[in-house]
């Protein structure tokens, strides 16, 4: 896969504050990639420094190939961003903003804007004044304006911010089809860590402007899973044991037992062990979702 | 440049600001009053009382004997009444200052309200993300007002023409407007300062953080403007065609330079940080 974004070295400051310092990453054509962290730690900086919008002051940035601060505009005509307060007019219907980004971005599919319409649920409400629109539809009119122009990466800041569960689900099936059936790749921004752990390819975690971890679920749960809890749903009590289970077993509760193992290779093992004295219904290892990841990181990188 | 995001900028502004009450009043208002009301009272009132009998009419008396022999002494000299003679210098000359603060209003209001207004409505960061260059952005915006400013400032013309000339010919039994100083006025006087009030507010907008900020600093561009009226009615400039000529000219010098500068340093970067931030 081609190299599409490549980050080295890179610092920005404002105001004598520093906002990005000595941040590396690269993104390859076709991923979807979160990029995680608490408030000010620079992911939106990041996203403006990619599009070329602000100048970084030390580094090398490249998109497409291209550096965004001699062709910004080249960056930007490829690349579809939605930023976190989505950048409507408020006093333009639904389909007036959308025509006027569509002039801004040079779309030459005049059906454009009515699939995205319908696309995104808009179709019945693209008369009406953004004004009037609820924060989920300035959301989704704000992610069609994203799009108008078919982007080959799509950054999205903070995308399912104001969405109602349905609503988040229906963006983020959205977003995985654009991405398989179009080979888009995404970079998003969010806070909300569970919609996207099935999502993303692979995260960025950020802290103090740097990417301080980087890796797919499973490659940092490698690193930072040192202990396995796992909950398993059975029939087997406590006392049917044996005293090497037992001395594995952290909790025990109706129809349900959870043991700790060392590595995750001795699962195997605990499951068979367990076969032997009774049925085993479910078996899932906890704690290694991206929200317990997340804390594991920001605690090892203190 | 990019000529299909500049339509789309101009357009897309025009709208705004006819759909916004806040801005659009004052736009419509100060041209009514100027150019309808102010006239017709004048024109009303010249028909019951004697102009030439009202206080404070000195210096304009003193300047009737000091115009330059040709043909404005000429026509004044045919209509044989110091109140006919007054009208008609109150419409042809008086009113051409009162004139310019239209446009120059219309310009400054909206020009104010560019970049600023996109900032209060948080929309400059995703119009700084389009694939759209500064320049081109820049020139929707100056088009937007400029059109807006020209169309009020012909539209205000011929509505005051069609005041002043329905209103006057019973005193006079012809048309008494326009001399030939509102040509100039019209069509090299009012897009030049218009323009140069257009950058000067664009300029000031693109760097302070809200529209209310942005347009307290346009009475920069209007004062000179007062200070026109005030030469008028006190007999210390005279604004024939020349006059007017040097004053475009200088209009347009100074916004030419202007745009020199603004071009050189008008800059993505610096409009993003200082306004998003």
């Amino acid at each position: 896969m081609e190299q599409i974004i490549s980050v080295s070295g890179v610092y920005k400051s404002y105001q004598k504050e520093q906002a990005i310092k000595d941040l590396n990453f690269s993104t390859k054509e076709g991923e979807i990639v979160g990029l995680l962290g608490p408030n000010g730690c620079g992911k939106t900086t990041t996203v403006r420094l990619l599009n070329g919008v602000i100048a970084a002051e030390q580094g090398k940035i490249e998109v497409f190939g291209l550096d965004p601060k001699e062709a910004g505009d080249k960056i930007r005509l490829l690349s579809g961003v939605l930023t976190e307060s989505a950048g409507l007019y408020p006093n333009l219907s639904g389909k007036a903003n959308l025509e006027f980004f569509y002039e801004l971005y040079g779309v030459e599919q005049k059906e454009r804007i009515d699939n995205l319409l319908k696309d995104f649920g808009l179709w019945e409400h693209k008369d009406k004044k953004v004004g009037s629109y609820s924060t989920g539809m300035k959301k989704r009119l704000g992610i069609a304006k994203a799009l108008l122009h078919s982007p080959r990466l799509l950054f999205l800041d903070e995308p399912t911010n104001g969405l109602d569960p349905e609503g988040a689900r229906d963006l983020l099936e959205y977003i995985a089809r654009l991405n398989e059936e179009k080979g888009v790749t995404v970079l998003i921004c969010t806070h909300i860590l569970t919609h996207i752990e099935t999502l993303c390819d692979r995260f960025l975690f950020m802290a103090d402007g740097t990417v301080i971890e980087e890796g797919t679920l499973s490659q940092i749960e490698a690193k930072y899973l040192k202990e396995f809890l796992i909950e398993i749903e059975t029939d087997i009590t406590e006392y049917a044991l044996s005293s090497d289970l037992r001395e594995e077993l952290v909790e025990s509760n109706s129809n349900k037992l959870i043991f700790k193992v060392k590595r995750k290779e001795h699962i195997p093992d605990l499951l068979k062990a367990l076969l032997e004295l009774g049925p085993v219904y479910t078996s899932r290892i906890l704690g290694r979702d991206l929200e317990t990841m997340y804390f594991k990181i920001r605690e090892a990188k203190k | 440049m990019n000529r299909r995001a500049i339509h789309a900028i101009a357009k897309k502004d025009l709208w705004s600001i006819t759909s916004n009450v806040q801005i659009f009043l004052p736009i419509i208002i100060v041209p009514l009053i100027l150019l309808v009301l102010l006239p017709a009272g004048l024109l009303i009132a010249a028909r019951y009382f004697d102009l030439s009998q009202t206080t404070n009419m000195e210096p304009i008396l003193n300047m009737f004997a000091q115009l330059p022999e040709g043909s404005l002494k000429v026509t004044l000299d045919s209509f044989g009444d110091v109140n006919k003679q007054m009208i008609f210098l109150f419409i042809n000359y008086f009113f051409a200052p009162l004139f310019l603060l239209v446009p120059i209003m219309a310009a400054s209001l909206v020009a104010a309200n560019s970049f600023a207004g996109e900032k209060e409505r948080r929309t400059l960061e995703s119009l700084l993300f389009a694939p759209v260059d500064i320049f081109s952005l820049f020139f929707g915006k100056v088009l937007a007002a400029f059109i807006l400013a020209m169309a009020l400032a012909i539209g205000g013309f011929v509505l005051f023409g069609l005041v002043v000339n329905v209103l006057a010919y019973p005193l006079f039994n012809q048309l008494i407007f326009p001399e030939p100083n509102w040509w100039v006025l019209i069509f090299f006087v009012s897009p030049a300062l218009s323009f140069l009030t257009i950058l000067f507010n664009i300029f000031v907008s693109a760097k302070v953080k809200g529209f209310q900020e942005a347009n307290q600093m346009s009475v920069f561009i209007v004062l000179p403007i007062i200070g026109l009226v005030l030469s008028q009615v006190t007999g210390a400039l005279f604004l024939d065609s020349l006059v007017l000529w040097i004053i475009g000219l200088v209009a347009l010098l100074v916004a030419l330079i202007v745009l020199w500068r603004m071009l050189k340093h008008f800059d993505r970067n610096k409009l993003f940080e200082s306004q998003i931030f």
